[in-house]
């Protein structure tokens, strides 16, 4: 289910930030409806991790506004971000405290009560297959299980907008089996769902929408149900190389 | 919501193996540091070299030199080792990555960074309380005999000066967080430790609030040590809060690049 954009838990209106004069995201306008997943394909430095740096109120855009449940990021007050989970670049992990530690220290810094983020602590390892490490430090952790521990601590609070950034890095066949299956149980209670990756078969299966990003600006969707999604994909990208050469010259 | 800033930051405190051997060296380790000097100037030879050392550093026989020693000590000891602490805690999450999950959240930043100074100070504090109290049981050991009145005083000074070095270390938080790492901190903190020592020769010592504690122990000689007034020491905690303050802010006004 998705709404219109203008309802949207997570919208972008042309939203620019630029680092050191060079543009990162360039004019991207997107919105992620209530029980949708919505995936960002692109290349390396195509600005993926920016726009959603943006849409969390990581950077501060040079113009256009990120919205929120309705509310400009750049002036929402903190409540707001109650009903937000976000995994962006590195994972919810503090390498001295147990696993258990760090999923009841993300709840409670998403607001909940003591007893509330150890009950969803608990449910949460074993939605991600994480209980043998329970009471582990998390400096044990191989790479997958530090970002299945990110992921869990994401969506610790049912977040309305889950927010992820290569979810599935590091991540063996299993992992990226539960992180499918997660996704489909958090759109299925309706949050809003914007998630980035580079890999083309694994977004084909979860996104409803997928968005293709490049040079910081969206240059066209992708059908999730495609054959030949790796072939669009290239096609939407040389497609826009070819525009921008043309206009230059 | 910052009492579940206060709960997170004080578990990765008690958790950190950093925090934990800080802790020891400075309550065991300059009780036992003191001490040693100590007995070395009680018990060596007379006009022997070790004498001679010992002496110079300021150990001498009684336990209001020997408490003064300690103060002296934790001047300095204080200042390093809950500034190193405090530089581990602000400078981590830039360095391990976990800055990004600290945006977004209920939690405001401006509310995590005044949970870390305050879990700072409380640890810092209750660490340098505790260095006198070993520092007597030190003294039994070396055999000084059963404390008198007179140590009372001392000791208690040598809590205050540790309790003064504690605040003084709070500003690293903000080189920690600017610097995004611990290390351009500890480059601050070592910094400022070499700016002591030149204000201090060139005799501004006392209005310098880095310089105050050390020289109110006595680190610059009982004449120095008298001409430390309230209002030098009061400089200490405002330089703290000052610290707090901007660190905060910074923390408020912080993004991600």
């Amino acid at each position: 289910m998705s709404a219109g954009p203008e309802g949207a838990p997570l919208l972008a209106q042309g939203l620019v930030r630029s680092f050191d004069l060079e543009p990162a995201v360039d004019g991207v306008d997107l919105a992620v409806g209530r029980g949708q997943v919505h995936a960002l394909v692109g290349l390396n430095g195509a600005g993926k991790s920016t726009l959603m740096r943006l849409l969390l109120g990581m950077v501060a855009p040079d113009a256009g506004r990120a919205l929120v449940l309705g509310q400009d990021v750049t002036a929402a007050p903190p409540a707001l971000w109650r009903q937000v989970g976000h995994l962006v670049e590195a994972p919810f992990a503090y390498p001295e405290l147990t696993v258990r530690e760090n999923l009841c220290a993300a709840g409670r810094l998403h607001g909940l009560e003591p007893a509330a983020a150890r009950e969803a602590a608990d449910r949460l390892l074993g939605d991600l297959a994480l209980d043998p490490w329970a009471d582990r430090r998390s400096r044990v952790l191989s790479l997958g299980n530090r970002q299945r521990l990110g992921l869990a601590c994401a969506l610790v609070h049912r977040p309305a907008v889950v927010v992820l950034d290569e979810p599935t890095n590091a991540m063996d066949p299993a992992g990226v089996l539960l992180v499918r299956r997660l996704l489909e149980v958090e759109a299925g209670r309706g949050a809003a769902v914007l998630v980035s990756s580079h890999h083309l078969d694994e977004v084909a299966r979860i996104a409803d929408r997928i968005s293709v990003l490049h040079r910081g600006r969206v240059i066209g969707v992708l059908d999730p149900s495609g054959v030949d999604l790796e072939r669009a994909f290239f096609a939407t990208v040389y497609a826009d190389e070819a525009a921008r050469t043309g206009a230059a010259t | 919501m910052i009492e579940a800033a206060l709960a997170v930051e004080q578990l990765k405190l008690r958790r950190s193996a950093l925090v934990r051997t800080t802790t020891a060296l400075l309550v065991l380790g300059v009780p036992a540091l003191v001490a040693g000097l100590s007995a070395a100037a009680t018990r060596a030879a007379p006009g022997s070299a070790l004498a001679v050392k010992a002496g110079a550093l300021g150990a001498a026989q009684g336990w209001p030199a020997y408490l003064g020693l300690v103060g002296q000590a934790l001047a300095v000891a204080a200042l390093l080792g809950t500034g190193v602490v405090v530089a581990w805690c602000f400078g981590r999450e830039f360095t391990d990555g976990t800055i990004t999950s600290l945006f977004a959240l209920p939690v405001s930043r401006a509310a995590t960074a005044t949970a870390k100074c305050a879990v700072l100070t409380a640890w810092g504090l209750a660490v340098v309380a505790a260095v006198p109290v070993v520092a007597v049981l030190g003294g039994l050991l070396i055999g000084l005999g059963a404390p008198g009145a007179d140590a009372l005083a001392p000791g208690l000074r040598a809590a205050a000066v540790g309790a003064l070095s504690v605040l003084l270390a709070q500003p690293v938080g903000l080189a920690a967080s600017a610097g995004r790492g611990p290390l351009p901190a500890v480059g601050a903190l070592l910094l400022v430790v070499v700016l002591t020592q030149v204000v201090t020769a060139l005799g501004a010592g006392a209005w310098f609030p880095y310089a105050a504690p050390g020289l109110w122990a006595g680190a610059g000689g009982p004449q120095a040590a008298d001409g430390v007034r309230a209002l030098h020491l009061a400089l200490v905690p405002l330089v703290a809060l000052i610290g707090h303050v901007a660190t905060a802010t910074w923390w408020a006004r912080a993004q991600v690049v």
